[in-house]
């Protein structure tokens, strides 16, 4: 069996392009849906009606095993049936793996490609699998031949820097990160966390901006979710800064964390912000208002219009945090209003607060709620159990909201 | 069914019809079972199996032979089972105490011979008629009682009620021990039906051990006694509203003695049970749940529940205020926590109590950071939730916190902000390894 011509003319090309080390064409043209595979794939079926062929090619060496797959995979693509599709790309990214030990930097960009595509295979996959009623999972599968890609970056043991295989850890760790977050797998985030915090790699400045971003996005969503708000805030606040600028969903994503964040220590969304994103002013919009002006009740009303919401994006216990700059608002309030008195009875304030329209809270309750603004630090001053009062500090009896951690 | 001997009741103004001989009635009786099962579909491994059943039993047990079979067929045809059993190896129901006769086709041929060559002088199209309708009726008078019927009194092993049990298959095995209480032992080869009870007697098995726990209140032996009642189910793979009964009681009971890992493991099945639609007070133990969340600060999980809650569930007395306790933690507003502690209800106060003396820490922490300059005994034993002061005062001494020694003792709060403090530390520390993430 002599084999088809074409495809022995596209192995030799893979070969090539591996020998004088061209990592970005390479990467091109072993994509899925290029233009090259396409060309590849019409002249065969012109030539042979069909691509069975590919089936009977020979192979010798590691490039040829990779092409053929390739191909293969392609075809079943064109083909829509999926499964096989991905099953071929699977063994194509695996024989990849098995020459990427002994490669190169100049190898990731081909990396990157077999690692998206394996995605999108494995996703169109599942979903085929589960419309006719059978087992996903291969998305499982393709996470962790991913990973070991991963490990293989992040290993890489090549003393010379510039041609070391660690430059594509992170973008390899955030196709990881957007998959366990899908499989909702937070503690192997996590651990991915720990251990690139552990291993030698350069400095994450020293990568790409792309993959700074997204990566601190994830950490920073981690951190979030940790309920570790300030390191949050930090990584947060570079992602959104530095993201790409017409990123509208990354963006999006990125203000869902750190709206709350932000909203707690004092800082409500700017107009401006929540006329660009609509969906920051759906959920957050109104409730900042309500923070801002003291309007406790109006808060507590959309805390429970929105609780659903809250809770299936994960932010509810964030925005909980932001009812206390509720509270300390309708203490300054009362206080101005009762002409910035440093002595404040307990009962004027349930009085205030009942004018606020809050009239289940009771002097014990009162106290409970006044010691745990001065415990957190939104109010400066004592209270005194027997004489029914509170004693503010003259000089700054509210801090400014920043200056609380 | 009938046979013309056994028939001591029935006064039937016809006259007796005559057994002709043994093998027709046998056909007879075995094709009455086949037209009154209502699906004409019968393997002849089935019917054979039948014939073979009344050719092996003697007439004075015909009529427990006719329950059983009935019993077996329903079942199997309820399970949809029919064609999947094998019938020819299937041993013959035990009340054929004869030998069991070789089938032959060629007796068969000659017995259905037979039926064609008496049909038209005996069986009259009317009376054939009027035997299988008594056979119907008895058939259903039959299955009406076995309903009703207890099935402990029969020591022949039965296949299961499909009612109760799902996922019925050939390892499901019935109890036939009669005996009410049976410590638990770890089971190590595959149950013994004589040692495991069935469904009636674990009722009974169950009405005692609640008068034995509110008697002797022995927490040892009652432990025992659920978990092989569990197990008896388990093995009997008997799913119902009793089963819910016995994991939500032994959950009570073990909450009652702080025994929270047989509670966790009875929160685990009743998860299941609930989900599968079965009844009982899945609102009690989701409100035990969120509770259980709260003691080991878990945030995820509790944001799980939360967004798995229906909100009608969430309208629940017992879910709302478990509900509140989370908001009041959240909030650390400690009046309303320990407010609505004093008012918890069911036995949610045990799950709370395993970390009151956490919060009770974080909320000696606000007082003595707020409050200046003393605070006397009494205000903070009421604020805390102490039902006697002696109580609170222990737990400041605890802490190594002064009391002032005078007719009404007080806590300088100043000086006891660092302590408050130290005793934080200790549980944020123990909650660090014991939580999981």
């Amino acid at each position: 069996m002599a084999g088809c011509q074409r495809l022995a003319q596209a192995q030799h090309k893979f070969k090539t392009l591996n020998t004088v080390n061209n990592g970005a064409e390479l990467a091109q043209v072993i994509q899925l849906s290029s233009l090259y595979t396409d060309r590849v794939l019409e002249d065969i079926h012109k030539e042979y009606g069909s691509w069975d062929v590919l089936e009977m090619q020979p192979t010798r060496g590691v490039w040829d095993e990779i092409a053929v797959t390739h191909f293969q995979a392609a075809a079943a693509y064109r083909l829509r049936s999926f499964v096989d599709a991905y099953t071929r790309q699977l063994s194509s990214f695996n024989a990849f793996l098995r020459i990427f030990r002994n490669m190169t930097q100049w190898s990731l960009p081909v990396l990157y490609t077999l690692s998206r595509d394996l995605c999108d295979v494995a996703q169109r996959a599942d979903h085929q699998l589960t419309t006719s009623s059978s087992q996903g999972g291969k998305l499982e599968e393709a996470t962790r031949a991913i990973n070991q890609g991963f490990s293989l970056c992040m290993t890489d043991r090549e003393p010379l820097l510039s041609k070391s295989r660690k430059w594509g850890t992170f973008r390899m760790a955030n196709i990881l990160f957007a998959l366990y977050v899908r499989h909702k797998a937070y503690n192997l985030c996590d651990s991915m966390i720990r251990a690139l915090k552990a291993s030698e790699l350069p400095p994450l400045e020293q990568f790409p901006m792309s993959d700074q971003v997204t990566f601190r996005y994830y950490r920073g969503m981690l951190a979030f979710r940790n309920e570790k708000y300030t390191s949050a805030k930090e990584d947060l606040l570079f992602a959104l800064e530095h993201c790409f600028r017409d990123s509208y969903n990354n963006k999006t994503r990125i203000l869902v964390c750190l709206t709350p964040i932000l909203m707690a220590e004092g800082r409500a969304p700017h107009s401006r912000l929540l006329r660009r994103y609509p969906p920051i002013k759906a959920m957050y919009g109104e409730l900042a208002k309500a923070a801002k002006a003291g309007n406790l009740r109006r808060f507590d009303e959309l805390l429970q219009e929105k609780e659903q919401l809250f809770v299936n994006t994960g932010t509810f216990m964030a925005v909980e945090r932001v009812r206390k700059v509720a509270i300390r608002q309708l203490l300054r309030k009362i206080y101005v209003l009762t002409g910035q008195n440093s002595r404040m009875s307990f009962q004027m304030l349930c009085d205030g607060f009942a004018a606020a329209g809050i009239t289940d809270i009771d002097i014990p309750e009162m106290e409970s709620v006044l010691a745990d603004m001065v415990f957190c630090g939104y109010i400066k001053g004592y209270l005194s159990h027997d004489h029914g009062i509170a004693v503010l500090s003259k000089l700054q009896p509210f801090p400014p909201l920043v200056s609380i951690a | 069914m009938y046979t013309a001997v056994d028939m001591p009741k029935k006064q039937s103004p016809k006259a007796p019809l005559i057994q002709k001989n043994k093998k027709m009635s046998v056909l007879k009786s075995s094709l009455s079972i086949a037209n009154t099962s209502g699906d004409s579909t019968w393997p002849n491994s089935l019917k054979d199996y039948v014939e073979r059943s009344f050719a092996a039993c003697s007439t004075s047990a015909r009529k427990r032979l006719e329950k059983q079979l009935n019993q077996i067929i329903s079942s199997a045809v309820k399970n949809k089972k029919l064609n999947s059993i094998n019938w020819t190896i299937r041993p013959l129901p035990k009340a054929c105490d004869l030998e069991p006769q070789p089938v032959l086709s060629v007796k068969r041929t000659s017995v259905s011979a037979g039926i064609i060559d008496t049909s038209d002088n005996f069986d009259s199209e009317e009376r054939k008629e009027r035997r299988l309708h008594r056979f119907q009726k008895e058939a259903e008078a039959e299955a009406a009682r076995k309903e009703a019927e207890s099935s402990s009194t029969m020591p022949i092993p039965q296949p299961p009620n499909t009612a109760d049990v799902h996922n019925w298959d050939a390892d499901t095995i019935v109890g036939t021990c009669t005996r009410l209480e049976k410590s638990y032992f770890r089971l190590t080869s595959a149950p013994d039906p004589s040692q495991v009870r069935p469904l009636s007697v674990l009722r009974n098995t169950l009405e005692l051990l609640k008068r034995k726990w509110v008697e002797d209140n022995n927490y040892t032996y009652i432990c025992s006694q659920f978990k092989s009642m569990r197990q008896d189910l388990t093995v009997q793979r008997i799913t119902n509203s009793f089963t819910v009964e016995v994991y939500e009681t032994h959950a009570r009971v073990a909450l009652e003695t702080n025994d929270l890992g047989e509670y966790n493991q009875c929160q685990t099945q009743l998860k299941q049970l609930y989900a599968m639609g079965l009844p009982g007070h899945a609102m009690e133990f989701l409100a035990y749940r969120i509770l259980y969340f709260l003691y080991t600060r878990n945030k995820g999980d509790i944001n799980a529940a939360m967004a798995a809650m229906l909100p009608s569930e969430k309208q629940e007395q017992a879910v709302q205020h478990a509900l509140s306790v989370r908001a009041a933690m959240a909030a650390g507003n400690y009046h309303r926590f320990f407010m609505l502690y004093l008012a918890t209800p069911n036995m949610g106060g045990y799950l709370i109590d395993k970390f009151i003396d956490r919060e009770r820490c974080a909320s000696l922490q606000r007082m003595c950071k707020a409050f200046r300059p003393r605070l006397s005994v009494a205000v903070i034993a009421k604020d805390l939730a102490f039902t006697k002061v002696d109580d609170c005062i222990k737990f400041l001494a605890e802490l190594n916190i002064a009391i002032s020694q005078d007719e009404s003792p007080s806590v300088d709060m100043k000086l006891a902000y660092p302590h408050a403090v130290a005793a934080m530390q200790i549980y944020e520390k123990v909650d660090i390894k014991g939580q999981i993430y």
